[in-house]
C-alpha cells in the first residue's frame, strides 16, 4: 500500500466508516454502476457549476473500495472528502472560506487576520493545528489522543472562533467577508463533509498545501508536514481539557 | 457526451447490459406545489430563529416573493431564513396525484428515474428521501443539478419533465425532450421545443413516441 494511503488511513480512522463523498469529472451510468459494484450505494449526486465537475455521496463502501478511493485522491483522480462521527471524534476542523459569491479564491486580509490569530490562539492553548489550503480559505485542523464528545469540540471551537473575530474590533475589516465552519458540526454532522489532506483542490486544481507560521509548503515538502503532525501533534486529553478551561466561556 | 477514457482507475468495468430507458423528473412545482406552499403557507415566528421578528417578516415577505440574495455575500442572515423556510416548504407540498402515478407506471414498465432538483441535498437529503416515501413516489438516484440540460446531455437521459423555463429553451437544442406543467409564468416565452401539459398522462404517452 502507498504510504501516504496509510497515512490518510491513519488520519481518517475516526471518521463514519463506509461514507465519503467522491469529486470527481467522471459520470453517467457505467461509471455509476462501477462506483457502486462493490455494495455502496448513493444517497445522491450532484452536477456542480464548475466544468463537469460531479459529487457523489456514497455510503456502506467497503474498506477494499476506500483504499482505492483513497488511492485515487492521492494521485488526483478524485477527491475524497470524509463525515464526521456522530458522537465524538479525535479530529476537528475550523473551515475558514471566503464568503464572497465571486472570485472567492482569493486570499483577503480579512482570511489573514483570522488565520493568524486563530493560529496563535490554538498554538497559545497547546493545540497545535495543521494548515491546509482548501481553495476558497484554509482548513485548520486539530488532532486528539482520544475522540471527545462532539458538542464539547463544537463549544472549544466555537470559542476559539470567537477570540479570532475579535481581532477584527477596532479595525476597518468585516468579518462577514469570511465565513467559519466548524466540524464536527452538532447540528449537522451528516450533512457536510471535509475533504481529505493529499489531493489537488476539484475545482481549481491547487495542491492542498500546508500553510505554516513562514511560507505554504511545496507537495512534497506538505506530505512530510502531513506526517510529522500524525506521528507528534496529537493533543493529550488532559492538555484538551485545560485548553478548553482557558477559552472564555460564551454567554 | 463522451465518456472519459479511464473511468474510475481500478474500478474495473462491469460487463455491459441493454441500457433500461432513463427520464427525469424535477419535484418543485413539477411533482408537488412548492410556489403555492412557499407563497400561501403559513410561516410562524421562532424565538430560537436568533433573528428579531421585524427582520424575520421582512426575510419571509422577500422569500415568498422569489427574492434574490442582494449583495455579494454568499451566506448571509437571509440565505440561512430562505433555506429553513424551503425547507419546511419541501416538507409541506402535496404531491399531484397524477404525477404519482405516472412515477408508479414508470416504475412499472422499468424505467430508471432519476429525480433531478435544484434542491441543496447536502441539507435536504433525507428531508427529500421522506417525503418521496411518504408519497410512494419510486426513483432510482436522486441528483442535484443547477443546470439540468447539461446534466440530461452529459447522462445521455433523453427526457426531462421539468417546469423550469431555461429548460423549456434550450432542451430541444441539446437533444433533451422538455415536458413541463404549463403555469402561469410559461406564457409569453419565445419558441421553444419544449411539451406543455395538463396531466402526466400526456408525457407518459410522448414519452413513448
Amino acid at each position: 500500500m502507498d504510504p501516504r494511503v496509510s497515512l490518510l488511513k491513519e488520519f481518517s480512522r475516526g471518521f463514519t466508516h463506509g461514507t465519503a463523498k467522491v469529486e470527481t469529472e467522471q459520470f453517467g451510468f457505467p461509471f455509476l454502476d462501477r462506483l457502486l459494484s462493490d455494495g455502496a450505494s448513493l444517497e445522491y449526486g450532484e452536477l456542480t457549476a464548475v466544468r463537469l465537475l460531479h459529487k457523489y455521496k456514497l455510503v456502506n463502501i467497503s474498506e477494499r473500495r476506500m483504499d482505492e478511493l483513497l488511492q485515487l485522491h492521492i494521485t488526483k483522480e478524485c477527491n475524497v472528502c470524509r463525515y464526521f462521527d456522530a458522537s465524538a471524534n479525535d479530529v476537528f476542523c475550523f473551515n475558514l472560506d471566503n464568503n464572497h459569491k465571486a472570485n472567492n479564491t482569493v486570499v483577503i486580509p480579512e482570511m489573514n487576520l483570522a488565520l493568524h490569530t486563530l493560529r496563535n490562539c490554538l498554538q497559545g492553548l497547546g493545540c497545535e493545528p495543521l494548515i491546509v489550503a482548501s481553495g476558497r480559505g484554509y482548513h485548520v485542523w486539530c488532532r486528539l489522543d482520544e475522540p471527545v464528545e462532539n458538542s464539547r469540540l463544537y463549544g472549544f471551537m466555537l470559542r476559539a472562533a470567537v477570540q479570532a473575530l475579535m481581532a477584527f474590533h477596532g479595525t476597518a475589516y468585516d468579518h462577514q467577508t469570511i465565513k467559519f465552519n466548524f466540524y464536527p458540526d452538532v447540528n449537522i454532522h451528516n450533512v457536510v463533509s471535509l475533504r481529505l489532506f493529499g489531493s489537488d483542490h476539484a475545482k481549481n486544481k491547487v495542491f492542498s498545501r500546508v500553510l505554516t507560521p513562514d511560507r505554504l509548503l511545496g507537495e512534497a515538502a506538505s506530505w512530510d508536514y502531513f506526517g510529522d503532525f500524525l506521528r507528534n501533534k496529537a493533543i493529550p486529553p488532559a492538555r484538551f481539557t485545560a485548553a478548553f478551561n482557558a477559552l472564555p466561556a460564551l454567554l | 457526451m463522451k465518456e472519459p477514457a479511464n473511468p474510475a482507475g481500478s474500478i474495473a468495468p462491469t460487463v455491459g447490459v441493454a441500457a433500461p430507458r432513463t427520464i427525469a423528473v424535477d419535484l418543485d412545482d413539477t411533482l408537488n406545489n412548492f410556489t403555492e406552499t412557499l407563497r400561501h403557507g403559513q410561516f410562524p415566528y421562532d424565538r430560537a430563529e436568533a433573528l428579531p421578528e421585524a427582520t424575520f417578516h421582512r426575510y419571509l415577505e422577500r422569500i415568498q416573493n422569489d427574492a434574490p440574495e442582494a449583495g455579494d455575500l454568499l451566506s448571509t442572515e437571509y440565505s440561512f431564513c430562505r433555506y429553513k423556510i424551503h425547507a419546511h416548504c419541501y416538507r409541506m407540498a402535496r404531491a399531484r396525484a397524477d404525477g404519482v402515478e405516472f412515477m408508479q407506471r414508470l416504475q412499472r414498465n422499468h424505467w430508471r428515474i432519476v429525480i433531478c432538483t435544484q434542491r441543496d441535498l447536502r441539507r435536504a437529503n433525507d428531508g427529500t428521501r421522506a417525503w418521496l416515501k411518504e408519497n410512494a413516489i419510486p426513483f432510482d438516484y436522486l441528483f442535484m443539478a443547477l443546470n439540468k440540460i447539461v446534466f440530461c446531455k452529459a447522462w445521455g437521459i433523453r427526457h426531462l419533465v421539468d417546469d423550469d423555463v431555461f429548460n423549456l429553451a434550450h432542451g430541444g437544442r441539446y437533444g433533451v425532450n422538455v415536458y413541463y406543467p404549463i403555469m402561469p409564468k410559461h406564457q409569453s416565452l419565445p419558441e421553444h421545443a419544449a411539451r406543455g401539459f395538463q396531466t402526466f398522462t400526456e408525457v407518459e404517452r410522448w414519452i413513448q413516441e
